[in-house]
């Protein structure tokens, strides 16, 4: 197997070309060969991708040494080790391909001393000896060129690097290159995953959920309450479309209250915009906030989202500052590692996550109720915090489909900034809050192996993806973007959308496709490994039964109102700061300080005194994931990418070893007697079956 | 039965909260006394065991979080172990029971596990010894497992607590002399019934016989010879009666310096080279002395660099290396970090946990003792170099640089019988004074040094980084860690092999796990978790050494040369030692800290998965071989070891019992600010109704 305990990153290496393994690569022909510039250099180009130029090189800092040849197209740096043949459907997702959009950060060397740092419009000063590629996904490619004849190659190539970044930068031109695979792309290609663009796709995943007091909204099918929210998104049955266009006037950016996910045990969990303490509703639209807000139940739970969290400078800065330490040339002494690591602050934050989103799963668990995200934006840390909160309550979310869905309505669909956080646009909001968040989810695969069903490598995929061009799912900023690029407006061509232009002909098709496409960037073998073998189907979905649900419909105004803030429920005297001038959520709860029993988890709290929960109280399928200092851990097998010397051994891959042993034993079995086939419970767990 | 109450004005170190619940309240006690003691839990005593005092009424606090709830009972002393015996026993249930352990039961604390007694007088905290002029409400001991125990005896009549702290105090804290060891009354009481099981034997090392095997295994025989010049001890009592040393070596050489300056052989690699150790000449003033102290030790010099000897390299760990002082500076800050009183405090060092760590520089010292044990196995494996440890009674850091350089280097040392022979060899006939170190006799706080649990740490840290290449696993260290303090095996209770044979006349016991199954107060675990001891995968190894690396020049290619190739779990195994790669052991350090559970999860999770796979793996593989044979029988499901415990923790084997459900009643300052008690009740009602339905 290809990781072999060592693993230095996800990406397998390309399969050597071996005669005796023909029949397997029958259809692997190079028929896009633009340029023909060796024979090792077999290189097929993407659609509208050019070579800019190529230089004979060595990789170096991992044993062993591999001699190939490195690429600029004027879309990514490629090195071709010689003799290696990628594999044709994998286009962009060898150990050695860097987007240009990924590099972080160029390095040339000569001789010991002479390094230069290569910003996008630099000029190189010397004749590279070696050149180091810092991807910001933490990956480090490590080039040295041969000598003899051939420098005019490396600097070439290096300059031709330096000005394809320059380029890069200023643009977004590649965002139309799209990956497919040659010869598929047919339009009646079903996505994998919904993407939550129609309404019959809310309208399924409602039906799923249980919600059956809430239907499936189209206030904003032409994108005029919101251009940041979906087209369709959930609010109460008994809420009209106008009553919700006017309250979400009252909320920042027009991102009023609406469903994130339906509890089985009835309780709602809500996301929503801060309230514009500017205006000046009138008393129906209050009610109709307050509606929105109560959801049907007595009990309401506002959450300050952002209180506790960090701010997205501070997540922006915290990245950084993991990045610069897991450089491989970082300066820290191995002795003052652990305080350099807790200086980044990453590990803080990351914790101070996962126990907001555990005391707001508790919230949402223990008894029914109405709980609200709110965060001013509600486009960054409601997002994170409700998908932890999924994560954490319900089965379903943790399987590979269930997360996939759960990414793409929390972030995708709500409207997450993708480029801007991720550094695409030239604005100074970056803030990898969604890096942010799949660590979390990593924390969690530590502490529970056995309740995810995707891996470590499922998240390092995703986690690469971010900065693939590939698909719009992470390039855009709204939905109303995305959909506009992908022209699935055509339909509506008479509605007003600002700014809209006709989409570029042509590849309308082809932009239908998501990240989850994930055949575009990975082989079938890597896909296999997004499967946790130690999944434990007995905590799967069809086992966890929720409770009956009962009407939970409450006329009235709600009996109890809180606001949840510093780990502790403080009571509220009501949901909205308009009726009188106190302004109560409006003045922020920074002040209220937090109880002096901090230790005392919300869990005690809530589930302290009746205990319905009998003798066991966490209801099965709830995780309560732990957040002590030493619990939290750093993810190395991505932030040590670029120190292989950290990453070998990382993985010791003993339950995948006995799965093989096991498939190999049934499979014996089963060629003798075919009748115990059936019920093999372990076929319930094929990887091959997960996908598709 | 028991009432349930509030009782008012408990006394917390720092008094966070002012209220804990109880089951029982003192006026019921008063009243139902009788009652209470003619059904109180029976005390288990080992043979041998004495009862010495006892107190009733005593509330141990349950440290689940800063509320402090409480179980009523009481609290005994033998000359064994502190015992609480709670009145409110039902709660064990089957899974509870079957991994528990045999010895030693939750709220037991061995004598000799005490390591700090604290009492507390009107809110404040101080260390208790000697003689007390006045008496504590609370009594708090924090064990050297890292266990804390805290015991509220406000509702306990006086003069039971005189009796029982002074007791506690004065069996735990003072100096005691060795023949008062319980291991002695424990042994007259026992018959010696060990039936040693020769397929599962540990090498003891006490007899000739022994030390010739391991010459044979490793091939060291060719070049050195056992000796038994030391047997009866006449030679000097610091030295095993056998060992091994190089065969031209005269015998009157090692009487010459009572056994110092001889190279004394420790182990020897595939390619011939081996490990020797030292101990350094009694310093002398005299320079008549001295120079017959340099001829002497440039005549043994000459003897072991003469060919076949390899070139000889001296690693003098009494030098620069690492001192026992700041292993035991380092080791008692680290310990603080888990020693937790309330969590309010856990939760106060939390925030800089990293830093903390950090500053106890307890890692850094594991670190540089793999890094010395790299560098000493680079020398051996690539440049063919024998290396002789230099320590001034290599009894300290020889044994744990030796003994972690055979854990790299030879696989037979990865399982788990071979690793009890190598602490056999190495510490207890090398004559590592666990006596001393653990400070078992209370006689001497300075001389007490946790060497042997540093080594278990870094042998902890090669486990962690390479599971496969370990017969055992780190639940197996943890259990041996915990064993130094049971006075039962007389394994880690003597500071040399000549005072065990002076003092102990039938052969006793050796490592707690070697026990033979059959006698069940023996063995630590039941046989059901042997499973879980014992990684299964480990049983694959059975390949020798088999490749060697080319010849490298120094410590950091080799390093790296070996880290990029892909590791061969029968053969040499280095560790990481970058600053990432050096953990803390979450099993044994963490254990007790209920906030540190993970109900569901911790890899318990992995480990109870792995199992069930290789049931079905044996299942399948059994079915294959019926339709070999016969169409017998389906065979009957083989026994599951985990899948009937519902959910365990991430703290499992050790902490089972600390449920979420063990926590009776909220407190109620929680709720106070909520709302009313209407309110409340409402609440409660609407919660019951949506539960029915």
């Amino acid at each position: 197997m290809w990781w072999g305990g060592r693993g230095q990153s996800f990406n397998i290496a390309p399969q050597k070309e071996e005669p005796e393994m023909g029949s397997v690569q029958g259809s692997r022909m190079p028929e896009l060969r633009s340029r023909h510039l060796s024979g090792c250099l077999a290189s097929r180009c993407l659609p509208g991708e050019q070579i800019l130029a190529w230089a004979t090189g060595v990789r170096k800092g991992l044993e062993p040494e591999l001699s190939g040849t490195l690429i600029c197209t004027n879309f990514r740096v490629i090195f071709q080790p010689c003799g290696w043949q990628r594999s044709q459907e994998t286009p962009l997702s060898s150990e050695y391909d860097f987007a240009l959009v990924n590099i972080g950060r160029l390095e040339a060397v000569s001789g010991l001393s002479r390094v230069q740092l290569l910003r996008p419009g630099s000029l190189l000063k010397f004749i590279p000896e070696e050149i180091l590629i810092h991807g910001r996904d933490f990956r480090l490619l490590r080039v040295g060129f041969e000598a003899g004849g051939l420098e005019p190659q490396a600097f070439q190539v290096t300059m031709a690097i330096v000005q394809a970044r320059a380029q890069s930068s200023q643009a977004q031109q590649y965002a139309g290159i799209t990956l497919s695979k040659a010869g598929q792309g047919s339009g009646s290609r079903k996505p994998p995953i919904p993407l939550l663009e129609t309404s019959e796709d809310w309208e399924t995943e409602r039906k799923k959920q249980g919600a059956r007091g809430w239907r499936v909204s189209t206030v904003n099918e032409r994108f005029d309450v919101a251009t940041s929210l979906p087209r369709y998104f959930w609010v109460p049955n008994r809420i009209l479309d106008s009553e919700v266009r006017r309250a979400f006037g009252h909320f920042h950016q027009g991102r009023g209250p609406r469903l994130s996910w339906h509890h089985p045990g009835g309780s709602d969990l809500l996301r929503c915009g801060g309230f514009c303490t500017a205006s000046d509703p009138n008393k129906e639209d209050i009610r109709a906030v307050e509606a929105m807000l109560q959801a049907g139940h007595s009990d309401v739970v506002l959450v300050d989202t952002m209180d506790e969290l960090p701010s997205l400078a501070d997540v922006q800065l915290a990245h950084l500052r993991l990045r610069a330490l897991c450089l491989p040339d970082s300066s820290v002494a191995e002795d003052k590692w652990l305080s350099a690591l807790e200086g980044t602050r990453w590990l803080d934050y990351v914790r101070s996550c996962l126990r907001k989103a555990s005391d707001v799963s508790v919230l949402v668990t223990s008894r029914v109720r109405s709980v609200v995200l709110q965060e001013r934006s509600d486009r960054d840390l409601n997002g994170l915090l409700s998908s932890l909160v999924q994560l954490l309550s319900a089965p379903e979310a943790r399987t590979l489909f269930g997360f996939q869905s759960l990414v793409q309505r929390e972030w995708v669909a709500s409207g997450h900034p993708f480029l801007t956080r991720l550094g695409g646009t030239e604005t100074s909001e970056e803030a990898p809050v969604f890096l942010l968040f799949l660590d979390c989810i990593w924390q969690l695969l530590q502490q529970y192996p056995a309740e995810f069903e995707f891996s470590e490598f499922f998240l390092l995929a995703l986690h690469d993806s971010v900065r693939v061009p590939d698909t719009l799912t992470f390039l855009r900023d709204t939905p109303w973007e995305r959909g506009k690029q992908s022209g699935q407006f055509n339909s509506y061509t008479q509605v007003y959308t600002p700014g809209y232009s006709q989409p570029p002909a042509g590849n309308s098709m082809n932009l239908q496709l998501s990240v989850w496409d994930w055949d575009l960037r990975y082989s079938n073998e890597q896909i296999l490994q997004f499967h946790n073998p130690g999944y434990d189907p007995e905590h799967c979905p069809d086992s966890w039964l929720p409770r009956q649900q009962p009407s939970f419909m409450v006329p009235g105004p709600p009996s109890s109102m809180w606001l949840f803030s510093r780990g502790a429920l403080t009571p509220l005297n009501q949901l909205c700061p308009w009726r009188d001038s106190s302004f109560l959520l409006a003045v922020s709860s920074r002040w209220l300080p937090r109880p002096a029993i901090s230790s005392e988890s919300l869990a005690d709290q809530e589930w302290g005194l009746p205990s319905h929960w009998g003798a066991c109280p966490l209801p099965p399928g709830l995780l309560l994931p732990g957040y002590l200092g030493p619990q939290i851990r750093l993810w190395r097998r991505c932030y040590l990418r670029g120190r292989p010397e950290v990453q070998m051994g990382l993985s010791a891959p003993t339950i995948s070893g006995l799965q093989e042993e096991l498939f190999h034993l049934q499979e014996l079995l089963r060629k003798w007697t075919p009748r115990i086939s059936p019920e093999d419970h372990s076929k319930k767990r094929n990887p091959n079956t997960i996908l598709s | 039965m028991l009432g349930k109450g509030v009782v008012g004005g408990g006394g917390g170190t720092k008094a966070p909260k002012p209220s804990f619940v109880s089951y029982v309240r003192p006026e019921e006690i008063h009243t139902n006394e009788k009652e209470v003691t003619e059904k109180e839990v029976t005390l288990h005593l080992l043979p041998g065991e004495q009862l010495l005092c006892e107190a009733s009424t005593v509330l141990k606090y349950v440290q689940e979080d800063s509320c402090q709830h409480g179980v009523y009972g009481r609290l005994v002393c033998t000359d064994f172990k502190i015992a609480f015996l709670g009145d409110d026993e039902s709660a064990l249930d089957n899974d509870e029971t079957q991994f528990k352990n045999k010895v030693i039961g939750e709220n037991d604390i061995t004598l000799h596990c005490v390591d700090q007694i604290y009492g507390v007088f009107d809110e404040k905290k101080k260390t208790l010894f000697g003689q007390l002029k006045k008496y504590p409400e609370k009594l708090i001991i924090h064990c050297k497992d890292l266990r804390v125990f805290h015991f509220c005896l406000r509702y306990t009549k006086e003069e039971e607590v005189k009796r029982i702290v002074s007791g506690i105090i004065h069996h735990t804290q003072a100096p005691k002399l060795l023949k008062r060891l319980f291991l002695f009354s424990y042994a007259t009481a026992t018959q010696n019934n060990t039936a040693a099981d020769p397929k599962n034997h540990t090498v003891m090392f006490d007899t000739l016989k022994d030390w010739c095997w391991e010459l044979e295994r490793t091939k060291g025989n060719m070049k050195y010879k056992a000796v038994s010049v030391n047997e009866g001890y006449k030679v000097c009592e610091r030295l095993p009666a056998y060992f091994v040393v190089p065969t031209p070596l005269a015998e009157e050489d090692v009487q010459r310096f009572q056994g110092h300056g001889i190279p004394i052989w420790c182990w020897s690699c595939h390619n011939g080279s081996a490990l020797l150790k030292m101990s350094a000449l009694p310093k002398e003033q005299d320079d008549g002395i001295l120079q017959i102290q340099k001829s002497f030790l440039d005549g043994i010099y000459k003897t072991i660099h003469r060919p076949p000897y390899e070139i000889v390299k001296t690693e003098d760990l009494s030098g620069n290396f690492l001192s026992l002082q700041e292993i035991q500076t380092a080791y008692s800050k680290f310990k603080q970090l888990f020693l937790i009183d309330n969590s309010t405090e856990f939760w106060d060092t939390d925030i800089k946990w990293f830093s903390l760590l950090e500053s106890s520089s307890w890692l850094d010292i594991i670190r540089r003792c793999l890094k010395k044990a790299i560098e000493i196995t680079e020398c051996m494996e690539a440049q063919n170099m024998n290396i002789l440890l230099l320590e001034e009674n290599a009894s300290d850091l020889c044994c744990l640089i030796s003994s972690l350089v055979q854990v790299m280097m030879d696989p037979h040392c990865r399982t788990r019988i071979g690793f009890q022979s190598l602490v056999q060899k190495e510490w207890v006939m090398g004559g590592h004074c666990f006596l001393d170190r653990c400070n078992h006799l209370r006689q001497s706080d300075k001389e007490e040094v946790p060497v042997f649990q540093l080594f278990l740490d870094c042998v902890w840290q090669l486990v962690h980084q390479h599971p496969p290449a370990f017969e055992f696993t780190e639940t197996y260290l943890t259990v041996l860690s915990d064993s130094l303090y049971i006075p039962i095996f007389s394994t880690f209770f003597f500071n040399s092999p000549h005072q065990k044979d002076t003092n102990v006349h039938q052969r006793q016991l050796s490592l707690p796990l070697t026990q033979s199954k059959s006698s069940p107060k023996r063995g630590f675990f039941r046989e059901e978790t042997d499973h879980l001891i014992k990684n299964l995968l480990g049983k694959r190894i059975s390949k020798l050494i088999n490749s060697s690396d080319e010849l490298q020049d120094n410590f950091r290619e080799f390093y790296d040369s070996w880290h990029s190739k892909p590791t061969d779990y029968h053969g040499l195994l280095l560790p990481h030692i970058e600053g990432p790669e050096i953990r803390v052991w979450a099993q044994r350090y963490l254990r007790w800290i209920p906030e540190a559970q993970i109900l569901g999860g911790g890899t318990v999770a992995t480990m109870s998965k792995l199992l069930e796979m290789m049931e079905e793996v044996q299942s399948l593989q059994e079915k294959i071989d019926e339709r070999h044979h016969s169409q017998e029988d389906p065979q009957a499901e083989p026994p599951c070891l985990l899948r009937n415990s519902a959910r365990l923790s991430s703290l499992f084997p050790f902490a089972l019992l600390q449920r979420h459900s063990s926590k009776p009643i909220l407190p109620t300052s929680g709720w106070k600010a909520l709302g009313d008690e209407e309110d409340l009740a409402k609440r409660e009602d609407e919660f019951v109704d949506l539960g029915d339905v």
